[in-house]
């Protein structure tokens, strides 16, 4: 077990190395230069050049890099270029904001979409079914940023239950989530259906069935639990996406997450920010990932802990 | 499904907690947030606009742009040395003091400190020293005469004793400008306190237009100020709850040029691009009618604009001769590629140009980047053609950072590396006359240079246009777009805050 | 059967709509200062744009974009994800070592930030979005087809044809694509509903097709700007997107129930 957990771990650090490294490479390739849009055109050359070296920008970019990995391994994640604000604050701006919106997100989707699975499971090829995944089908070619706007004229303009953006008051957060949420809820109506379907054929529901169970009881107790762990893992994956910000919604609802910040952040090529953000966003994505799979593990007594694949 | 009910409960208590200010808190929605509240380091619009809220700077400007006395007044002893005295009653910082020669001398001498890295730095390498002369009186000492310095010392002045600790002022700005720094809940959100009465206003980022105006009419935000389609104004207008008010302003779009290009590079293929503009037909219908069309840097309000300039009229046939001349006839047409932000105006409007311009055979091909590339590739002068504005431009240093063949960057913004000699040496004759009348005379000429060898082609000065709820009265328009209007504005304490949605708005979609 | 023919019968109309676009007299661009934003009319039945042109004419040149950037994004994906995907179960070792930390390291990619980086670096345009949408894609199709590879690579069949001393490449290519060609199918009925998605979202930050290009997702992306003066503009794209991408989606559900059914009927357990 603790080897498995071990195993699992470095994985996620090569893949977070991996990440961050590929994010500076790439945004150091991109045309435009922080300096540029921090001093506008009026500053003089001596200045740039004094800031350019005062930011480590004259170094071979390998030099950077490494630079920058050193920095990190010290838990420095640096200033703003463009706000001179420290990272940490920044970040410890968003991701209450980022977390506050993909947990609510995730929440709505559990609450529409397992109920929708369950009952489209339960009674398959009833106008039940074909209801809830007709829904389901429809929550997900609905695109966020289609969705976003119709939902701020509806539910805040015609219905002023809601703020149209921003994050002031506790029902603020609604709109983005259900415009996140929806999409999710049917992905996971249809993933809660169809494990659940593969599992209803399986023997020991009909031993269910034996021991006097009804269906749907049986469904509950048995074959449920058993359907959770395909959901559980896409539950996990849907998160870590959430996770990473949102771009699309975030920027429609004006929602200050991760997403947003990164978006701002590679506009002004503040480097250092987005290499924060795509840390901060990789790490969860990957650390979510790795919870799922030892819950997977811990769940399901089949996995053998020595060989995980 | 308890459970998770009470998860989302927990997570919506437990971070949904952003505390509000008060409800009669005034709210302004902006499409870019201010990032740098420090006015020796601030470069861009919004920052330096809210930054004139929170200090109080030497000079300020009139309608006209003409110099005025704001914390100070000021005589020319002699063509190198100017001599400030601090206007009383002088304002105070908030700890109460009154602001002195002192801290204006240590603001300016912190701005030249290379440690300091201000990007400000070279608009005052003129400045020789300062010297105090008494508590409100002080000299500047210039290297060589500018009888346009004065127009220059702009920044928000900073309290001494802070500078000399290298307080933050980028995180919490200590002013003496008609607000207090009062809150920054995130960067998305800005929370100042108004001196005389305490009253809050909040400067809150909506990127999106649309959303921004959907909070205008729900009453979450009570100003907004330009950056909106005109079809959203006019719409917006509308509502009995919301009204409107525009001025002619100062911010100047122009197509620019890359000079070493050998197509546009060409002054007759500028010369045609000029006449295939139908810029009466663009104000008309997709500014709203709000724009004046222009043919110089400064519009004819501008104490150095000029009325006598005669533009480019929109003339295809004239446009197509242009191209034959320049050897472009029959089959053989210029390819140009206009490159632009990713803001939907700016691609709008380039789409309309495209067009425009495919009417007298020259073919666009639009390049959209986000905003750092764009301006990256443009101060590097990889460009054919972009377009851009200048907001907020008053003094003529401009000719020489735009035009001056020495300019170029990182010299100044002349990004398409126009050379002419003509234009350098009346920049130059312009700069060194002593007197006002041969200077503006020299400045007239300059433009009407410009207009004819086209650096730029200028296109129009938008209007500026405010709307505002009910909710809040008194609030004035600046030409140069700034809020200074905030310092009157009154909320007021109407029930009624709380907008009345109409049949109108509720038709909408 | 309805379930078959109606989203078939979408599909198949974009599809007529996206080859048609280049013959019939449309004009996308036309710019017609003087109609800005107007409704519909008896000539002009969808109406006009924030610039005057006809919304319907854009709409059939947009099918043509999307049709483009969702066949080529999952054709390359597939091709590119299927033979490293299968070349990576098949060896196992250090390939696959190396291949399972590359998809680690693209799913926890944002993918956004690819599509700038590769949009400053080539200049934006929708080859560029077809690049970068591969990229990202390929990975979903390569970790399926490794999938499968792993689950088949000890049967007897497979087992087989390497004891006669197949070349790998052969097994590869002739024993263990057509298995695997059903679930990849599917796969990549879902990825056409998620690349014209993805392409609308990528022109809908500004970073996708080029004006005057019409695309759904620019179509839409203009039209959220005047959805409260014109509510015609933000609707009708979306409202066609949204189908196409239900076909798309109602289309990959059909034919995964429908070689299940194969499947089943041809292994009875």
């Amino acid at each position: 077990m603790q080897h498995f957990i071990l195993k699992r771990l470095m994985s996620a650090l090569v893949g977070v190395l991996g990440v961050i490294s590929l994010v500076f490479f790439l945004i150091h390739m991109i045309p435009g230069d922080p300096v540029d849009v921090m001093l506008g055109e009026t500053a003089l050359a001596a200045d740039r050049e004094a800031l350019r070296q005062g930011l480590g920008l004259h170094l071979p970019l390998h030099e950077q890099w490494w630079n920058y990995l050193s920095s990190l391994a010290q838990a420095d994640l640096g200033h703003s270029i463009f706000s001179g604000r420290p990272i940490v604050e920044l970040l410890l701006e968003r991701i209450p904001a980022t977390l506050h919106l993909s947990l609510t997100a995730l929440g709505v989707a559990i609450l529409i979409g397992v109920p929708l699975g369950l009952l489209a499971a339960t009674r398959q090829h009833s106008i039940y079914d074909y209801g809830s995944m007709g829904f389901a089908l429809f929550g997900m070619s609905i695109p966020n940023f289609w969705m976003g706007p119709l939902l701020i004229l509806i539910g805040a303009l015609w219905l002023e239950w809601f703020p149209v953006s921003g994050r002031e008051g506790w029902n603020a957060v609604i709109l983005p989530a259900l415009t996140l949420g929806t999409a999710m809820a049917a992905i996971l109506a249809r993933m809660v259906r169809s494990s659940l379907l593969e599992i209803l054929d399986e023997d020991f529901l009909r031993t269910a069935h034996a021991k006097g169970l009804s269906p749907f009881q049986a469904i509950l107790t048995h074959a449920f639990p058993n359907a959770l762990l395909p959901v559980l893992t896409l539950v996990g994956l849907q998160l870590g996406g959430l996770l990473g910000g949102a771009v699309i919604t975030e920027t429609v609802f004006a929602w200050p997450g991760l997403g947003l910040l990164m978006i701002e952040a590679i506009q002004q090529r503040d480097y250092q920010v987005v290499q924060a953000a795509v840390l901060c966003i990789s790490i969860t994505y990957i650390f979510v990932n790795l919870f799922t799979d030892l819950l997977y593990a811990w769940l399901d007594p089949r996995i053998d802990w020595q060989d995980p694949s | 499904m308890t459970i998770v009910w009470l998860f989302i409960l927990f997570i919506s208590i437990s971070l949904g907690c952003t505390e509000s200010p008060p409800e009669s808190t005034i709210r302004i929605g902006l499409s870019i947030a201010p990032t740098n509240l420090d006015p020796r380091m601030a470069t861009d619009a919004p920052s330096a606009r809210v930054n004139r809220l929170l200090y109080s700077t030497l000079v300020d400007f009139a309608e006209n742009a003409t110099p005025l006395p704001a914390l100070a007044r000021w005589e020319a002893v002699t063509p190198t040395q100017y001599r400030f005295h601090l206007l009383e009653p002088r304002p105070t910082f908030p700890n109460g003091d009154r602001i002195t020669a002192k801290d204006v001398q240590e603001t300016y001498r912190s701005v030249q400190d290379p440690k300091t890295a201000s990007p400000h730095r070279g608009i005052y390498q003129n400045i020789q020293h300062i010297e105090v002369l008494s508590e409100s009186t002080l000299d500047f000492f210039l290297l060589h005469p500018d009888s346009l310095f004065p127009s220059y010392l702009v920044i928000g002045i900073l309290p001494a004793n802070l500078i000399k600790i290298a307080h933050p002022f980028h995180e919490d700005p200590v002013g003496s400008g008609p607000f207090t720094f009062h809150q920054r809940p995130d960067d998305t959100r800005l929370i100042l306190k108004r001196r005389k009465d305490a009253q809050l206003v909040e400067f809150i980022r909506v990127s999106d237009p649309t959303v921004r105006s959907l909070k205008l009419l729900a009453g979450e935000i009570h100003l907004l100020q330009n950056d909106l389609p005109p079809e959203l104004v006019a719409y917006l207008a509308e509502s009995p709850s919301i009204s409107l008010q525009h001025k002619q302003g100062s911010k100047f779009t122009y197509l620019g040029f890359n000079h070493l290009d050998p197509v546009v590079g060409q002054n007759l293929i500028r010369k045609a691009i000029a006449h295939a503009i139908n810029r009466e037909q663009i104000i008309r219908f997709v500014l709203g009618g709000r724009a004046r069309p222009a043919h110089a840097l400064f519009p004819p309000n501008h104490w150095l604009g000029s009325s006598q300039l005669e533009g480019y009229a929109y003339d295809p046939p004239q446009a197509k001769a242009l191209l034959d001349q320049a050897g472009f006839s029959g089959n053989r047409s210029p390819v140009l590629i206009y490159k632009t932000s990713t803001d939907s105006f700016r691609l709008r409007l380039a789409t309309i140009l495209q067009e425009q311009l495919q009417q007298v055979g020259i073919t666009v091909s639009i390049h959209s980047h986000d905003w750092g590339t764009f301006y990256g590739d443009i101060k590097a002068g990889h460009f054919q053609m972009y377009s851009l504005s200048w907001v907020g431009l008053k003094t003529p240093d401009i000719f020489r950072q735009a035009f001056h063949s020495h300019s170029v960057p990182p010299q100044g913004v002349n990004r398409g590396q126009y050379t002419d000699p003509v234009t350098d040496d009346l920049i130059e004759q312009a700069e060194g006359a002593s007197q006002n009348q041969t200077q503006q005379q020299i400045y007239a000429s300059l433009q009407q240079r410009l207009l004819e060898t086209l650096p730029y082609i200028p296109l129009w000065y938008e209007d500026n246009v405010a709307l505002a709820t009910t909710a809040i009265r008194g609030y004035t328009l600046r030409t140069d777009g700034n809020f200074d209007g905030l310092v009157d504005v009154q909320w007021t304490q109407s029930p009624s805050t709380q907008p009345q949605l109409t049949k109108e708005t509720r038709s909408g979609l | 059967m309805i379930r078959l023919w109606l989203p078939l019968g979408v599909i198949m109309m974009w599809g007529v709509m996206a080859i048609v676009s280049y013959v019939l007299p449309l004009s996308p661009n036309a710019i017609d200062l003087t109609q800005i934003l107007n409704g519909p009319n008896k000539h002009v039945w969808l109406g006009f744009d924030e610039l005057g042109r006809s919304i319907a004419d854009r709409l059939i040149t947009g099918a043509s974009t999307s049709f483009f950037v969702a066949l080529s994004v999952v054709g390359l994906g597939i091709l590119m994800g299927g033979i490293v995907g299968i070349s990576s179960g098949y060896f196992s070792g250090w390939v696959d070592q190396l291949f399972v930390r590359i998809v680690d390291i693209m799913l926890a990619f944002p993918g956004l930030l690819l599509a700038i980086a590769l949009a400053g670096a080539l200049g934006p345009g929708i080859e560029n979005v077809i690049l970068a949408l591969v990229i990202v894609g390929w990975v979903g199709y390569a970790r399926l087809a490794r999938g499968q590879v792993l689950a088949l690579k000890h049967t007897d069949h497979i087992v087989a044809a390497q004891a006669i001393g197949a070349s790998s490449w052969r097994i590869m290519g002739w024993h263990l694509l057509p298995l695997i060609m059903a679930p990849l199918i599917i796969e990549a009925s879902f990825g056409i509903a998620s690349a014209i998605i993805a392409e609308a979202g990528l022109s809908f930050l500004g970073l996708g097709v080029q004006p005057p290009q019409a695309s759904w997702g620019s179509m839409i992306r203009d039209g959220t700007r005047y959805m409260l003066v014109a509510p015609h503009l933000v609707i009708i794209p979306g409202l066609t997107l949204m189908a196409v991408v239900l076909a798309a989606n109602l289309l990959g559900d059909w034919l995964r129930d429908w070689l299940d059914v194969k499947e089943s009927t041809k292994r009875p357990s």
